[in-house]
């Protein structure tokens, strides 16, 4: 399911400073966790390249990086 | 005595967009280009033989196109098979001996980007010495080649499979890669209609000496500060130093040049080339550190983001926008974050930070003729330095910038 590749995802990106399963339990930001700027950058571009959405980096595009709920609605979308 | 690598691969593209940043660099500094070689030591464990650290040359040099791959025509072009000269010094100094090929520029078209030297001591080799052509790889992309070679001298072969030069290349250029590039060409136009045309315009000193002095901060308040801003803000801690830097740069709309690792991708991170550039940051800085934060992480990213370009499409904005204003338009302020791993944010007490400051040093390690920027901020394991051009920005400046970005950074770090 897209939220456990997603999960998957960030755990690449962050070289499993915030592993897939604790970014699915998480009920706190993906950034508080540990996912710094670097690891959102090789985020957005890991979900780009896979689903062929694009990433707006602005405040709210930076709010659903911290959101997995939010981000596996924003991959769903056709 | 020589190392002697065979394929796989070969055929020419286009320079990559990182290449081609050096490459320029590397051409408006000619003939003084040596500057930018940069070597590795390698510790060998005990037990290799001259042939055994020959052969483990050979098989990375075969894994990365990057290193047997030659200027040609303004191209490159990857070479199946070649022969490397390797010296072997008995008994010799690693560092001198580095120091000794940094010390002469690469021969681009002809010469291979990697020189190599062993280190012996009777039978055993002691230690490998690598320089490298900055054409060739950027200082991740050395490291890369060493975490390598350290696998392939203890005789084993590196798990994946490395991605290629040539490959991103092509990627760059296709349609994919020019989509890439039209955006990150968006950013830097946009970002050049609403930024100041220089950061450090009037010239206000002349300086009887060299021109150009380094200051560096020793400060683990800073640290300590920056840190705890990004625990209480959300951000990470080179947001925070970039913005921080941002903010006293003296003019209410700053632009900030941050050389960016554009190691994103998985195409990328494990390339051994030179994939370094600027991005562009821009920021009001006119209101409160903290409001300042805010915008400042959405603001970072699209400056990492606007990093990975065409440097063709950033020339065409910067023409463009210079002529319009009839004066040239460039920053000329850049932001170095090099430490190789970011501490994380990590909250503190006032009582840390009091005790910290008492630890703070400034000194003022270099000092040199030329440079092509007025005002670079890096940070590094031993500080924060700032190396300017005093014609633009004296010493006592200097001095105050750096005193002041510490004690900005310890109020907003205060519980």
């Amino acid at each position: 399911m897209i939220k456990q590749r997603l999960a998957e995802l960030v755990a690449e990106a962050s070289d499993n400073a915030v592993t897939a399963q604790e970014a699915l339990d998480s009920a706190v930001p993906l950034s508080a966790l540990g996912l710094t700027s670097i690891g959102q950058m090789r985020l957005v571009d890991a979900i780009e390249a896979e689903f062929g959405v694009e990433v707006e980096l602005t405040d709210d595009g930076l709010a659903m990086l911290d959101d997995l709920d939010r981000l596996a609605a924003f991959v769903a979308v056709p | 005595m020589n190392v002697e690598f065979a394929g796989p691969g070969s055929g020419t593209a286009p320079l990559t967009w990182g290449q081609r940043a050096i490459w320029e660099t590397i051409e408006r500094t000619a003939p003084d280009d040596h500057y930018f070689n940069f070597g590795r030591i390698v510790r060998v464990p005990s037990g290799v033989s001259v042939e055994e650290a020959a052969d483990a040359l050979a098989r990375l040099i075969e894994r990365h196109g990057s290193l047997r791959t030659l200027l040609d025509d303004g191209a490159q072009r990857l070479h199946e098979k070649g022969r490397l000269p390797l010296l072997v010094h008995e008994g010799a100094d690693p560092e001198a001996v580095m120091a000794g090929l940094e010390a002469t520029r690469f021969d681009y078209e002809h010469e291979w980007p990697l020189r190599v030297a062993l280190i012996t001591e009777g039978d055993a080799v002691t230690h490998l010495v690598l320089v490298f052509c900055h054409l060739a790889a950027d200082g991740l992309g050395a490291e890369v080649a060493v975490r390598d070679l350290r696998v392939l001298l203890l005789g084993r072969a590196p798990r994946t499979p490395a991605p290629q030069p040539l490959d991103l290349a092509r990627w760059q250029s296709g349609p994919d890669g020019r989509r890439a590039a039209a955006k990150a060409a968006g950013h830097w136009a946009a970002e050049h209609a609403r930024m100041p045309s220089t950061m450090f315009p009037v010239r206000v000193a002349e300086p009887a000496g060299p021109p150009i002095w380094r200051a560096l901060l020793h400060s683990p308040a800073l640290n300590l500060a920056v840190r705890a801003v990004a625990a209480g803000h959300a951000v990470s801690t080179s947001t925070v130093l970039l913005s921080a830097v941002a903010k006293l740069a003296g003019r209410a709309t700053t632009a900030v040049l941050p050389i960016v690792a554009n190691r994103f991708r998985r195409d990328t991170i494990g390339l051994v080339s030179t994939l370094s550039q600027e991005g562009l940051f821009t920021v009001d800085v006119d209101r409160p550190f903290e409001e300042l934060l805010r915008s400042a992480a959405p603001a970072a990213l699209q400056a990492y983001r606007s990093a990975y370009h065409d440097p063709a499409d950033r020339a065409a904005v910067v023409a463009a926008e210079s002529e319009r204003r009839g004066e040239p338009v460039h920053p000329n302020c850049c932001f170095n974050d090099m430490r190789f791993t970011d501490p994380g944010p990590e909250p503190c007490t006032g009582a840390e930070l009091d005790r910290a400051l008492e630890e703070s040093t400034l000194t003022w390690p270099m000092s040199q003729d030329k440079l092509n920027c007025r005002f670079c901020v890096h940070v590094g394991p031993e500080g924060v330095s700032l190396t300017a051009d005093t014609r633009y920005l004296p010493k006592p400046a200097m001095e105050r910038y750096l005193l002041d970005l510490e004690s900005m950074l310890v109020e907003a770090a205060r519980p």
